[in-house]
């Protein structure tokens, strides 16, 4: 589904009206360039601008000017405008400002015949169908003047013209953030499948937005929510929760620190356990890898790939892009590499460049000092003498997939992901954020997923203090999306 | 019934195999043009960089051969990529089996990375039925797949569209197919039991 945020203008501010009533008008900033600017930074490639005294009567506004100012400086973005459009040479001037559709309300019932004129001029793609609607019926003129249309036989006439791109607005919702009126849509998709409806009015939630998108609307306008961030400008993917499992000459171990390290079983099973209880990948950590054991690392690694259905990444040793090689050829999806990508910085740009960057993990030990984060290697045993910020910008610009940030001051205490550093991180990379080192209560987790893009812990998981299932649920429960 | 994995010494063999030996679905692999038409159907791996595997497969004499292939063909991730015509990672020529290219993403995290929510298109199926379709196949509301990619498919005819997905407010091509050849952007080696579902889905086609 796409979602497509609306930047409503009046009296040159971006607003929200309320219910469409003009009276109850917020105003949520000066420029419109600057909400357009901040969506397309965020993804979007699809615009509505409505010129709202346009559409209730005059306006000085010239849209044209803010659609051409847009197309010019992102050529990228698709525009959709309505608001008071009533004549060709209007249109005409909009197109040629670079307008990608443009979307009719009043005009359809007012003047249905300039309607088919822009049709044949521009083609029915390029013309959106607005109907909005109370109580089942059709309201137009800024929702001030009710027709005799029910939504269903004005839907009827719009795919009569020829026009397949259908705005239904729920003028009880709108502005209102109480929710879409989803049986609406549903019931006016089974009855009019070939229609595209984009829906539009009472959004307020990413779930509002999930349950749209499984009705099977093919396009949601989104306004309030965005504008006063009920709603990620940026949605989030579903927070992956990875156990870690550390590995010691084949076995799995468990020890904070690496000191007392006691046995814990199979790796193969804890995999399969870990699997069965809704972990969305896994880490492997070979503590103990050198060249000498590769082999014993590889047949581990294919005897994990051949046990679970998930992807686990494997870590420990990495030094060339033969072992990465050998080890994916095993079966890993991912390796990650360590201590070797700091003494050897080139090594990152070799794996991505042959391998492919999805594929390899960059991890970084951190150690706060002061107001500064030092990189640590060796696992966590030297200091790497490096900047941890710095590193890491390098880390990603070398080609990295994705950063496993390990705070090695909170690895064991409980006290919590180092989320002060993991956003310090977000703002300088665009690659995906592992956090790990120091969860240990739910409401860590919870803290983390505001930095971070997946969430790794052993203990917890291992003594069982909580599961993995707890986990997900304290974050749905926090409005952060999960994979059940 | 055998199928063929395309092994030409790099890419992501390793889980592939492994994912067709837990499903209990005999496979081998397949490294040269006399091997691959030995096998009922083959899977092209992902997991390395457009250039290289390109690369590869042409001095395996492979290219050819996948051009011309004519039974059940099913890529994955950087497997599915190759089958358009061009892809910006490395300015590399494609197979070009199917019109299209393959760009990078351009969101503000990359690359996508995940577990996402696959949408299943339903338009155009009867151009699809004339050669395969994967009919006990479909993908459940909400259900997610494993992503891992920096790039992705823009192919010319939308209607070769068979999944979507959504990354960063944008639309992204899950699944193809076009005649015998299935492309899929996630990991079915590594998406759980819906995975699961759809390589057995796909071994059902290779007879």
């Amino acid at each position: 589904m796409q979602i497509v945020p609306a930047i409503d203008i009046s009296n040159k501010k971006v607003v929200r009206l309320r219910q469409g009533d003009p009276t109850s008008v917020t105003a949520y900033g000066d420029d419109p360039l600057d909400f357009i600017r901040s969506y397309y930074e965020a993804g979007y490639r699809n615009l509505h601008l409505v010129d709202i005294d346009a559409a209730l009567g005059e306006s000085d506004l010239s849209l044209q000017s803010v659609v051409r100012q847009c197309t010019t400086q992102y050529p990228e973005l698709n525009l959709q405008i309505g608001g008071g459009i009533r004549s060709l040479p209007q249109m005409q001037n909009l197109f040629a400002a670079g307008a990608s559709k443009l979307v009719f309300g009043s005009l359809l019932f007012k003047d249905p015949a300039i309607v088919e004129e822009a049709m044949l001029l521009w083609g029915p793609e390029r013309i959106i169908a607005s109907l909005d609607v109370r109580e089942e019926m059709v309201q137009i003129s800024g929702w001030t003047e009710q027709t005799a249309f029910s939504i269903d036989r004005a839907l009827l006439e719009v795919e009569k013209m020829g026009l397949s791109r259908v705005l239904i607005t729920d003028i009880d919702r709108d502005g209102m953030a109480c929710g879409p009126n989803i049986a609406l849509y549903a019931r006016l998709m089974s009855s009019f499948p070939t229609v595209l409806i984009t829906a539009s009015g009472g959004v307020r939630s990413s779930e509002d937005l999930r349950n749209l998108e499984d009705a099977g609307c093919s396009a949601t306008v989104v306004g309030r929510a965005f504008l006063e961030r009920t709603i990620p400008r940026i949605p989030r993917m579903p927070i992956r929760i990875i156990p870690c499992l550390d590995v010691a000459d084949g076995r799995v171990v468990k020890g904070i620190g690496f000191q007392n390290l006691r046995d814990a079983g199979d790796p193969v099973e804890c995999a399969q356990n870990y699997s069965s209880q809704g972990a969305d990948e896994l880490v492997f950590l070979d503590i103990t890898a050198t060249n000498e054991n590769r082999s014993t690392q590889v047949d581990l690694v294919s005897r994990i790939a051949d046990a679970i259905n998930i992807p686990f990444t494997i870590g420990g040793g990495i030094r060339s892009i033969c072992d990465a090689k050998e080890l994916l050829a095993a079966g890993a999806d991912k390796i990650s590499i360590n201590s070797a990508a700091v003494r050897s910085p080139s090594l990152i740009d070799d794996i991505a460049s042959e391998l492919g960057s999805a594929n390899l993990v960059c991890a970084v030990d951190v150690k706060r000092v002061g107001d500064t984060w030092r990189v640590l290697i060796n696992g966590g045993r030297e200091d790497a003498n490096c900047d941890a910020l710095p590193w890491i910008e390098e880390v990603a610009d070398r080609g990295a997939g994705e950063l496993l940030i390990t705070s090695y001051d909170r690895d064991g205490t409980g006290e919590g992901f180092d989320c002060e550093f993991l956003k310090e991180v977000r703002a300088r990379v665009s690659i995906p954020i592992i956090a790990s080192g120091g969860a240990g209560s739910l409401q860590n987790f919870v803290d983390g997923a505001a930095q971070a893009d997946a969430l790794l812990a052993a203990s917890v998981f291992h003594f069982g203090t909580f599961s993995i299932a707890d986990v997900k649920s304290a974050l749905s429960f926090a409005s952060y999306p999960v994979r059940l | 019934m055998c199928i063929g994995i395309v092994s030409t010494g790099i890419g992501n063999t390793g889980s592939v195999q492994r994912a067709l030996i837990r499903l209990n679905l005999a496979c081998c692999l397949v490294g040269n043009p006399e091997e691959l038409s030995l096998v009922d159907g083959v899977i092209l791996p992902g997991a390395s960089a457009a250039g290289p595997a390109m690369d590869s497969l042409k001095a395996f004499g492979l290219a050819d051969a996948l051009q011309e292939y004519r039974k059940p063909f099913l890529g994955l991730c950087l497997g599915m990529q190759l089958l358009f015509e061009w892809s910006e990672e490395g300015d590399t020529e494609c197979l070009g089996i199917l019109k299209g290219s393959v760009q990078r993403l351009q969101s503000p995290i990359v690359p996508h990375m995940g577990w996402n929510r696959i949408r299943e298109r339903n338009a155009k199926i009867e151009t699809r039925e004339e050669f395969y379709s994967i009919s006990d196949f479909r993908f459940p509301i909400s259900a997610c797949a494993y992503f891992m990619h920096s790039y992705a498919c823009y192919p010319t005819d939308p209607s070769i569209i068979t999944q979507t997905a959504t990354f960063c407010n944008q639309q992204i091509c899950a699944a193809v197919q076009y005649r015998n050849f299935f492309g899929l952007q996630w990991h079915p080696e590594k998406s759980g039991t819906l995975g699961d579902q759809y390589l057995l889905s796909f071994a059902s086609l290779c007879k």
